[in-house]
């Protein structure tokens, strides 16, 4: 009789090259046997199947304690172990790239072979490139050491159903196998199995074992089903889409927690961190979070804007101030951007002196954004919230490059805060027409009740939020018509999209593709106003520019006459650099130098061209903390992931995108959009048009992405019952935890991952 | 006939499946099935095996899975199932209704040691536990007998001075996993063993009654010694059964009791399941070397075989019973019947038992010698001897 032990790992194939190998024989006619030693093995687990033949009827229903041959289908299981039992001058064949002789001093009493039967295995195609399946290769091998003809393998390959690459693989390692059959000592009259191999089996008894009932250190030894795991669950975290957009560097996903719980005053001390501009933000932001939202492949992005709004409008909360600090640092400009470096100061205890060239407080947010998108109590009170932390303003103020060295003498750190004062024109072939003017102009005049434009036909040329503002503006202030001529598309134009649904909501159409090239004086009489002729022509979209979006493009021959009144103008503005020393290169972040030993920092739409506020919301923010560094030295993050919690091990830097979210685990929820002044009545008034929400609960439909909200389906769900909700940590009882990943699969916004032990 | 390279539990799926398709031109059959280790290769068989006229169903429990059959039964089809081990102590309820309903339900079982603490080895308490039970029960030891036996169950069960389910059991991996060359009979040289399926007591769509409602002590006493008397039958259906097979498939799907050396042995050793295989083994050899020494297997153990097993045992001074097996209080229960039929019977005669492979150890030839050893050193019988366990002889 033969017999043969094959070591290998759950998931090889150990048992069925056993069979294999029995079959070979039994179709030649032998009684054989072929078998696994099973217990609770799982894929990867170290596993031991046999196989014995032998021409008389088998009469042996024991295992196999002493081997004639021993097969290893992993070189890593290659120890002891492989040699136990083993009969002196058998064969111990492994699979490895390595000669024989490697082993020699291993297993001295033992003929040794070798098969690269993995590099055979991928070659010939069997498992995968991760798993490949080696036992058809082996089989061959063995073949080749035991005197089983090839063919007589390849029978049993065949009558098994193995066929192509397993009976090639067969074949190669029955020429390949590689033998050292010189025994490096002879067995010392050793020439049998001694039996002790059996003694030391699990499967034979040798005396009482452990008691059932003795507790630790002598009874049966408790298994805790964590000593089972190969892998446990870890804590991680993402940044959310929201989060990482934002300009203003706000944690939106932590303001919509607080929100979903009904808590606005959470919501707005969250946010009061990072903008003292909330209430406005939450109204006149474009809002890049909802465009990043990945709730949008699911059924719709969340309301961010409103709940903004909604925390601003509704929330109570104190802003907290650090002690009083003794230097002094003046801001020129008292726009979003100038404020919000005042406010962060501020609450870092400095003194800040905010130095405005007009007459009021709040630049562009005051004089560029019309009533009936920002209220002027909703600006107040938040340039209040500024003004509350002690910031002292001095306005009708203007700073000139002289003024500016002054102030560097004077205070220890400077923030230039000016924005964009330079006014874009267009060549239209007439002079300074009273007829042509600048939409900033036309909505600051608009704010203090200075034009009217009755019985008007009025044309706004631009895309851009000023544009929209103006149209809107003219509208209620008389207008006969309002039209907007733009050179782009509607997918090129920079406006908030919600702005110019409402615009076109109040009957103001949009001419796309549209250029104004030539105004001319049309007749007038009777006291009406003058009217001019303009004439646009007519663009087509070409390359991309530098901006990413397609070049407007000509088109011959198509131009056409609009008869007007008044061409107002929103073509974007450009920085203001006269009160720079010549020369000055102004970037955010970077002190400018020659100008004494003071720290002079640019911020805001001069420093970036970014034309939001939430984004000089954000300027004016990392300046400040980049003056508190200059001054005293200490880096405060930039970033706000307030909640990420002690428990979360891995904190990702990227961004967790919807593929990434397991939204299946959603319900669908309509968006909450508020209610609107219907178009016919808010056409001629300035008062608010967007009513808000009017609760919290579209914060709910927030996911949560990359960032455990506490819902606890993990919880719920542990089949043993080992993760707990410990205050506001999530606890893993490792010593339980048998590592079976349902956690990790309900968890829908993927802040838990299986990690190895 | 074809043979092939195959485990105990494929051996077991095939018999069962052969076995259902041939009452394809009756009332068809039907199982309900749930899986558990070592026995999950037999539903997996059954559950791809391209029947005509057979429903296969998958249920949630062992419980529901001999429910299931017992309906299947009950409606004339022919009916079957497999289990192991706590799945057994989970199926108990239905098992004895199956018996009391009088159904030839067969049922394959993979002897397995019953938990906790956790086991998947070979122990034959899961089924020895159903020995009061009105089923009859075999013991077998190598696939091809599981296979004849599961084969033949069929055709005692079904007999109609019969009518009584069948279990046929195996240990479990000894024979479960491991692959042994076993002839496979043809369909239909099975459809020419197995008489398709008349259930006289079945229930009829077209008159619905039920049946097992409440019945009078004087009733309920006289079904019980209907049973009995179907039980006593059994020995000599079963012999028809086993001659029919023998011409049928030219083999011999083994006696109820198989006696070795037994005619002048002084010796005895009682057997049952794979053990019998090794000692069988240790027996020739020590014949072979002049001792007087003999082997008896029981094969089936319900209804206990009685007068087969005082006659193999007419000799013997001293008997060795090896039981795989525990009943608490008592000891191994092939003992236990062994000194029952021979209670009475005489002075002088020595029945010792010995508890091997409890809770799946390796029954191995070297225990077996330890095991007469101590037979022929004892001059009285005592408490079950537990063989490894450091107890006086059996420091195995």
């Amino acid at each position: 009789m033969v017999e043969i032990r094959i070591h290998g790992r759950g998931g090889q194939g150990g048992v069925t090259l056993a069979k294999i190998v029995a079959t070979s024989r039994f179709l030649q006619g032998q009684s054989v046997q072929a078998f696994g030693l099973y217990a609770a093995e799982r894929s990867g687990a170290p596993l031991q199947a046999f196989c014995r033949y032998d021409d008389a009827a088998i009469a042996n229903r024991n295992l196999i304690y002493a081997p004639d041959h021993v097969v290893v289908l992993d070189p890593t299981l290659v120890g002891p172990g492989v040699a136990s039992g083993l009969k002196p001058g058998g064969w111990i064949l492994i699979n490895t790239p390595e000669p024989p002789e490697t082993f020699a001093e291993q297993f001295p009493h033992n003929r040794l072979a070798t098969v690269d039967a993995t590099s055979i295995a991928r070659d010939n195609r069997l498992g995968t490139r991760s798993v490949p399946i080696v036992n058809t290769a082996l089989a061959g091998a063995v073949g080749a050491l035991l005197g089983i003809a090839l063919q007589e393998i390849r029978a049993a390959l065949e009558h098994l159903g193995f066929r192509g690459g397993n009976e090639t693989a067969a074949g190669q390692a029955y020429e390949r196998v590689r033998r050292a059959e010189a025994l490096q000592r002879p067995p010392r009259g050793v020439t049998e199995a001694t039996g002790s191999e059996a003694a030391s089996s699990p499967f034979v008894a040798t005396g009482r074992g452990p008691s059932f009932l003795e507790g630790a250190g002598g009874g049966l030894p408790g298994i805790r089903t964590g000593e089972w795991a190969t892998q446990q669950p870890k804590r991680q975290q993402y940044v959310p889409p929201c989060n990482h957009v934002c300009p203003a560097g706000n944690d939106v996903q932590g303001f919509l927690h607080a929100l979903a719980r009904d808590d606005a005053d959470e919501a707005l001390a969250i946010l009061l961190r990072t903008t003292p501009f909330p209430a406005t933000c939450g109204r006149v932001c474009p809002a890049p979070c909802m465009d990043s939202c990945n709730r949008i492949e699911l059924d719709g992005a969340v309301n961010v804007r409103q709940l903004e709004r909604f925390a601003g409008d509704r929330g109570r909360a104190e802003v907290a101030v650090s002690r009083a600090r003794p230097e002094c640092v003046a801001v020129v400009g008292s726009g979003p951007a100038g404020l919000s470096a005042a406010y962060q100061l501020a609450r870092l205890g400095y003194p800040v002196t905010v130095h405005e060239a007009g007459p009021q407080i709040g630049g562009l947010l005051r004089t560029g954004i019309p009533r009936f998108r920002l209220p002027e109590d909703v600006l107040d009170r938040e340039v209040g919230r500024v003004l509350g932390l002690g910031v002292r303003m001095v306005t009708d103020h203007p700073i000139d490059r002289a003024g500016l060295l002054e102030l560097s003498r004077e205070f220890d750190a400077v923030l230039v805060a000016t924005g964009l004062q330079e006014l874009r024109g267009l060549r239209l072939g007439v002079g300074n027409s009273e007829a042509v003017e600048q939409g900033i102009d036309f909505l600051d005049r608009s704010h203090r009740d200075e034009v009217r434009v009755d019985g008007e036909d009025v044309v706004v040329v631009g895309g851009g939020n000023t544009a929209m503002d103006a149209a809107r503006s003219a509208l209620r202030l008389g207008a006969n018509s309002v039209r907007v001529v733009y050179r782009r598309t509607r997918r090129e134009m920079p406006a908030i999209r919600e702005e110019i649904d409402e615009a076109l909501e109040e009957g103001i159409p949009i001419d796309f593709l549209t250029q104004p090239v030539l105004l001319r004086p049309g007749g007038s009489g009777n006291g009406a106003p003058r009217s001019y002729r303009l004439t646009c022509r007519r663009m087509e979209l070409g390359a991309p520019d530098a901006s990413g979006r397609r070049r407007p493009v000509e088109v011959q021959d198509s131009d056409f006459e609009i008869s007007c009144h008044r061409l107002i103008l929103a073509l974007g503005q450009s920085p203001d650099m006269s009160v720079f020393p010549e020369g000055t290169e102004v970037r955010e972040g970077e002190r400018l130098l020659g100008l004494l030993e003071t720290p002079v920092f640019a911020v805001g739409d001069l420093a970036t061209n970014e034309g939001t506020v939430a984004g000089a919301i954000g300027s004016g923010r990392r300046s400040a903390l980049q003056i508190h560094a200059a001054l005293n030295g200490e880096h405060l993050p930039i970033t706000e992931h307030a909640r990420a919690r002690p428990d979360v091990e891995i904190r990702h830097d990227e961004v967790i995108r919807a593929d990434a979210m397991r939204l299946h685990l959603f319900e669908r929820q309509p968006v909450a959009e508020g209610a609107h002044v219907p178009p016919e009545v808010r056409r001629s008034t300035f008062d608010e048009i967007h009513m808000g929400l009017p609760d919290a609960g579209e914060a709910q439909r927030c996911l949560s992405c990359g960032v455990c909200n506490e819902c606890d389906l993990c919880v719920t769900y542990c089949p043993e019952g080992v993760l707990k909700r410990v205050g506001h940590d999530l606890v893993f009882d490792s010593a339980y935890c048998k590592g079976c990943g349902v956690c990790v699969t309900e968890c829908p916004r993927n802040v838990i991952l299986m990690s190895h032990l | 006939m074809p043979a092939d390279l195959v485990t105990g539990n494929h051996a077991a799926g095939y018999a069962l499946s052969v076995a259902a398709e041939a009452n394809r031109g009756a009332r068809g059959a039907a199982c309900g099935i749930y899986p558990i280790t070592p026995q999950t290769e037999i539903v997996e068989y059954v559950a791809s095996f391209p029947f005509t006229k057979t429903r296969v169903v998958p249920v949630e429990s062992e419980h529901s899975a001999m429910g299931v059959s017992i309906g299947a039964s009950l409606a004339g089809a022919r009916a079957f199932t497999a289990s192991s081990s706590n799945g057994i102590a989970y199926m108990v309820e239905n098992i004895m209704v199956a018996g009391f309903y009088r159904l030839p339900i067969i049922m394959v079982a993979v002897n397995r040691t019953l938990g906790p603490p956790w086991n998947i080895w070979a122990d034959q308490g899961d089924t020895l536990m159903l020995r009061d039970f009105p089923w009859i029960q075999f013991y077998c030891e190598d696939n091809q007998e599981v296979l004849d036996t599961t084969l033949l169950a069929f055709r005692l069960g079904e007999d109609r001075r019969i009518l009584l389910p069948v279990l046929v059991a195996m240990d479990a991996f000894i024979l479960s996993h491991t692959q042994m060359g076993t002839e496979l009979p043809e369909q239909g040289v099975i459809d020419r063993y197995l008489p398709p399926l008349d259930l006289p007591h079945r229930m009829r769509h077209e008159d619905p009654t039920t049946l097992g409602g409440l019945v009078w002590p004087n009733v309920a006493m006289s079904l019980r010694l209907e049973i009995d008397e179907a039980m006593s039958r059994v020995p000599e259906v079963f012999e028809e059964s086993r001659s029919a097979f023998i011409e049928g498939l030219g083999r011999d799907p083994g006696d109820a009791v198989q006696a070795l050396f037994t005619e002048d042995a002084e010796k005895v050793l009682v057997v049952s399941g794979t053990i019998a295989t090794t000692a069988r083994e240790v027996v020739r050899r020590r014949r072979a070397d002049g001792e007087r020494i003999g082997l008896v297997k029981i094969k089936m153990f319900r209804p206990f075989p009685e007068s087969a097993v005082r006659e193999a045992c007419r000799s013997a001074r001293k008997v060795g019973v090896l039981d795989r097996n525990y009943a608490a209080g008592v000891g191994g229960i092939f003992w236990q019947e062994l000194r029952s039929v021979f209670q009475g019977a005489g002075d002088g005669l020595l029945i010792q038992d010995y508890l091997t492979g409890v809770g799946g150890g390796d029954v191995t030839p070297a225990m077996i010698d330890d095991v007469l050893a101590d037979l022929e050193a004892r001059s009285e019988a005592e408490r079950p001897v537990w063989m490894g366990m450091g107890s006086p002889a059996g420091a195995g």
